[in-house]
């Protein structure tokens, strides 16, 4: 048997229902592992191990009794910091929340812990989710477990670095522009955006609210597909939530091979721009899904050059306006000065949030001020829309949408950071699905000559998770890409 | 010839004080090319034809399900306060805006 810390979350499901082993063990077995690992890995900004083992116990306990188990029971789940737990920490990587503790839960962590899973502690992230390297936490940036001076991606670089250096079998992440799939990709694990809507967002904290989904990370798709059952579906909390069929675990092994799924490859997305080793792995893959029985097809977003400034003109208004409310009331920092109100609340912000959200909120500012709105901000929310209408004509003749997760495999830490830019256009090839709210997901494809994962990202029409996850799960029956893991 | 920048030191300034944020002249320094750059690369989407086209603000057509109109028992007061950074006598403390 594999180490306990090695399992799926779905195995670990199988194995306490076959009483082979305990919940608290698999706990401990993580909780080890954390100890063993994570102070070089920074991928944990906080853990609560008592809770974990007692949550564990209950399990175990629940299981002696005979009493039927949840579907992830005894399954240790790490969360990013910007999701929120009654009585916790809940920081989004920032020192503007260092010492926020939430009155409420988030409801995505209330239907994890329904189903019974072992909620192990919160993961690091780029500050308010706003970067791609992990790098703009303001508790120090993330290892990634392939090569310690790499970068693991980002905003949700803890937990993916946490799921690949098996300090954990699943994580939540939640996905603004790629946020879980860019770092899925650069960690050589499977992350799932789902369709924008099909999980609560109540109690994730702001970041852009046309473009914040909760994701997942794990190391296969078979465990994506038992967190989506568990997470989705409407929530009077949020009205942005929308009602979907569950089921997607048990259609999973409906498939099994890919006969009669058409897999468009959009030239834009798989051409201009890509490091060679990562666009040659997505080929080398997307004959691999071939042979599987897919039919592939060359198709066209005419309008996707200008998604990565439609996003960040999109997503950073947003960001300008939600994070408004930081203002050193109600909650978060503040930073008493002598005069006005009006200068405690700059003097808060100012000294409570980072460069890089503070270069957000002024972009954003800029983009929604008098004289510029409808040139920046109402020009990019109509491209968007011709955008929607790209995805919209693709999807009418192909089931799926194949290209790279990122342009390139995991980057030195330190080497973009200085260049908000150039860290831009590592989304270029995730942000078309975020602002179409399309599902999306990256799984590994494939490594570099030194050794760094890539991944690939199909794209279904909305609402079509479940089709995402069986063909991924096909392919992982077919490849050892996933199984490859960074540590002993 | 390229376009001039769409933001200057004068224009970055303002938008710090509309946004609350103090840009010391360093930072304002470091900030303005970066944000000109970003934004030098953006240019090319104010020339997208978009006329045909109406606003998308969310990104798909969302039931967006409100909940009845019914009061709710709202968080206990202690709870709200606890993260106040100043708070007595049940109440936010900010900074005296009134003189007198």
């Amino acid at each position: 048997m594999n180490a306990l810390s090695q399992l799926s979350a779905a195995a670990i499901v199988r194995g306490l229902r076959a009483g082979d082993f305990l919940a608290r063990d698999v706990t401990s077995a993580c909780l080890d592992r954390i100890a063993q690992l994570d102070p070089t890995l920074h991928a944990f900004l906080g853990c609560r191990p008592e809770a974990a083992l007692a949550n564990a116990a209950a399990v175990d306990a629940a299981n002696r009794r005979g009493e039927p188990l949840g579907a992830l029971a005894g399954v240790p789940v790490a969360w990013k910091d910007n999701f929120v737990l009654a009585g916790e920490i809940a920081a989004a990587g920032s020192r503007m929340l260092e010492h926020y503790r939430s009155p409420y839960t988030a409801t995505v962590l209330k239907s994890l812990e329904a189903a019974g899973a072992v909620l192990l502690g919160r993961t690091n992230m780029d500050e308010f989710g706003m970067g791609s390297s992990t790098e703009a936490s303001a508790f120090g940036p993330t290892r990634n477990p392939w090569g310690r001076d790499l970068t693991p991606g980002g905003s949700s670089g803890g937990s993916a670095a946490a799921v690949a250096a098996e300090l954990c079998p699943l994580a939540l992440g939640s996905d603004t522009g790629g946020s879980v799939r860019q770092p899925a990709s650069l960690c050589g694990i499977t992350g799932l955006k789902p369709t924008y809507g099909r999980v609560s967002r109540y109690g994730l904290i702001a970041y852009a609210s046309s473009l914040d989904c909760v994701g997942a990370l794990a190391r296969t798709a078979e465990d994506l597909a038992l967190w989506l059952d568990v997470a989705s579906g409407l929530d009077p909390a949020d009205p942005t939530s929308a009602p979907c069929h569950g089921g997607v675990f048990d259609r999973l092994h409906d498939r099994r091979d890919l006969r009669g799924i058409k897999i468009g490859l959009p030239w834009e997305l798989n051409g201009p721009g890509l490091d060679d080793e990562v666009a040659a792995a997505t080929r080398n893959a997307a004959g691999h899904l071939r042979e599987l029985g897919a039919e592939l097809v060359e198709c066209s977003l005419p309008n996707v050059a200008h998604a990565v400034a439609t996003y960040y003109l999109i997503a950073t208004a947003e960001a300008a306006s939600n994070l408004a409310r930081y203002d050193g009331v109600r909650y978060g920092l503040r930073r008493d000065v002598a005069g006005r109100c009006e200068a405690m609340i700059t003097a808060s912000r100012s000294t409570g949030f980072g460069e890089e959200v503070q270069l957000r909120i002024l972009l954003g500012t800029f983009a929604l001020s008098y004289g510029y709105h409808d040139a920046y901000y109402g020009q990019a929310t109509r491209a968007r829309t011709l955008l929607r209408q790209d995805f919209e004509r693709t999807f009418a003749t192909c089931d799926l949408l194949l290209c790279p997760t990122s342009p390139l495999a995991a980057f030195p830490l330190g080497s973009r950071i200085d260049d908000p830019l150039s860290m831009y256009l590592c989304d270029a090839l995730t942000v078309p699905a975020s602002l179409a709210g399309l599902p999306a997901l990256s799984q590994p494809c494939g490594f570099a000559s030194d050794g760094r994962p890539i991944g690939m990202q199909c794209m279904a029409p909305a609402m079509r998770d479940d089709l995402l996850l069986q063909v991924a799960h096909v392919y992982q029956q077919h490849s050892e890409h996933h199984l490859r893991r960074p540590l002993p | 010839m390229s376009s001039p920048p769409a933001i200057d030191r004068a224009l970055l300034q303002q938008l710090a004080e509309l946004a609350r944020l103090h840009l010391p002249q360093d930072r304002l320094g470091v900030l303005l090319p970066r944000l000109q750059r970003v934004l030098a690369a953006f240019e090319a989407l104010r020339d997208l034809p978009t006329s045909e086209a109406e606003p998308s603000p969310y990104p798909r057509p969302l039931p967006m399900a409100l909940r009845l109109d019914a009061a709710e028992p709202a968080l206990p007061l202690e709870q709200v306060l606890a993260n106040a950074p100043r708070s007595a006598a049940g109440a936010f403390v900010v900074p005296r805006v009134v003189e007198g």
